[in-house]
């Protein structure tokens, strides 16, 4: 049964991968992710900071009222350790 | 002593210095300020809600709870932040027969008061949730993580509720376009108060953030300064490829009480050729052992343990999702079978109306 479990863990592992190939073969990448590309070696935009950081741990929310955005990002710089150039990028992305 | 021509000279000079800084402040004020967006500072109300549906080795528990968040801002560089749990805990009467009884738990999780001084000092004062590893801190909400039981390692470095009383440093120490440096240190008291307990510990993390990659690997250290004096220890790795929505966490734990380690993969249907239905279907995986030494203990298995956990969670919608795992955990106690059902929901909403800027 242990080996079981096991072969069943790895075959989870093996199929995430596979199907990731398989859709990186199949679908381009959705809007945004380019831009990520283009600006290696530059300040990165609140979206790629967004990006960056908001999935390390949690799905991004799809909105947030305008009302409250500074306050959530105080939360999350918090949570997260975000610089205040981060900060920045991302109260001008959010709230613009 | 100026001759008055001399003074009303000297103080026209005075003025027109003072003029000028004040311009100077304005224009420079202008444009290092934040205000180039809408964001407002008004307070709110966050947190996570849901319901599960738990079976374990046939014994049946069903586990209602709401963790509020409390974010009340002073201005855009103090924030007042604390979170709740209320966590229900029902069991039939005689485990497998009878009726169901229980009770509602009740504790504060954190409430601190946060100075975000600059980039590198974020000073923080009060309870705060002990930050050791990837899970205790980050993972533990029920609507951030991806498998509702948490790691047999959570226990290492979070004694003994989780929460530490006291003051706390984080920041970032550098950041470059590719890569960041975060640590965190901290220092809590003993406390006993109901509700409010903690340990006499002290600690630290680091981590490095590699932004294009997103890759981040890290490391916690914990000294416990009461009782017995142990050192506890963590490494961990957390990763998701830019273009797939893979989520790979691992971490390694050790400390008196024994060692171990879990890995745990997460893949989102998002970019799958699947009707759009299906795409907002997650399935994971975790496999973890643990390995006691001196006994084992405080809240870590006694005996060499290994657990393997498949799941299978449905986003209907970014803050509401549904949520379904078996887990299998083999030891020489007996191995036993675990199943979770349930609903895990964000919520996020101002605290009284008011506007952005």
């Amino acid at each position: 049964m242990r080996r079981f479990a096991l072969c069943a863990f790895f075959l989870i592992i093996l199929s995430s991968l596979a199907f990731a190939t398989a859709a990186l073969k199949n679908g381009p990448a959705p809007a945004g992710r380019d831009q990520s590309a283009t600006s290696r070696t530059t300040q990165p935009s609140g979206e790629e900071v967004f990006k960056q950081n908001c999935g390390r741990c949690h799905t991004p929310p799809m909105s947030i009222s305008p009302r409250i955005t500074g306050t959530v990002i105080m939360h999350m710089r918090t949570r997260a350790r975000l610089s205040r150039q981060d900060e920045l990028l991302l109260l001008k992305y959010m709230a613009p | 002593m100026l001759h008055p021509r001399h003074r009303r000279r000297y103080v026209c000079s005075i003025l027109a210095i003072a003029l000028c800084l004040a311009l100077i402040g304005r224009v420079v004020a202008q444009n290092s300020s934040p205000v180039e967006n809408h964001a407002g500072y008004i307070p709110a109300i966050s947190g996570g809600a849901g319901y599960i549906h738990n079976v374990d080795g046939g014994i049946t528990t069903l586990e209602p709870q709401i963790n509020p968040v409390l974010l009340v801002p002073f201005g855009s560089h103090v924030l007042l932040e604390s979170r709740g749990t209320f966590f229900g805990f029902y069991q039939r009467e005689n485990q497998t027969s009878g009726p169901f009884k229980g009770q509602v738990f009740k504790s504060v999780d954190y409430a601190q008061l946060n100075w975000l001084a600059n980039t590198h000092v974020i000073a923080s004062a009060g309870r705060y949730l002990l930050p050791f590893g990837l899970y205790s801190e980050r993972l533990e909400p029920i609507w951030i993580k991806n498998l509702q039981d948490a790691p047999i390692t959570a226990a290492i470095g979070t004694r003994t509720s989780g929460s530490g009383n006291g003051f706390m440093l984080r920041g970032t120490v550098v950041q470059k376009p590719s890569y960041s440096v975060q640590y965190t240190a901290y220092f809590s008291a003993l406390s006993n108060i109901d509700h409010l307990q903690s340990a006499r510990v002290a600690g630290g993390d680091a981590s490095v953030y590699l932004s294009h990659a997103r890759l981040e690997i890290g490391t916690s250290y914990q000294r416990f300064l009461q009782d017995r004096h142990i050192n506890s220890g963590a490494v961990y790795v957390s990763w998701q490829p830019p273009s797939v929505p893979l989520d790979i966490k691992a971490e390694a734990d050790f400390s008196y009480n024994g060692r171990g380690y879990w890995l745990e993969s997460a893949y989102l249907f998002q970019q799958l050729p699947v009707p759009s239905f299906f795409r907002r279907t997650q399935i994971v995986g975790r496999m973890q052992q643990f390995f006691p030494s001196n006994g084992g203990g405080n809240s870590l298995p006694r005996v060499d343990t290994q657990r393997f956990d498949a799941g299978l969670n449905y986003y209907v919608r970014d803050d509401l999702r549904f949520i379904s795992s078996y887990g299998r955990s083999f030891s020489s106690q007996g191995n036993a079978n675990i199943w979770n059902v349930g609903f895990t929901y964000r919520f996020l909403f101002p605290l009284w109306p008011g506007r952005s800027k």
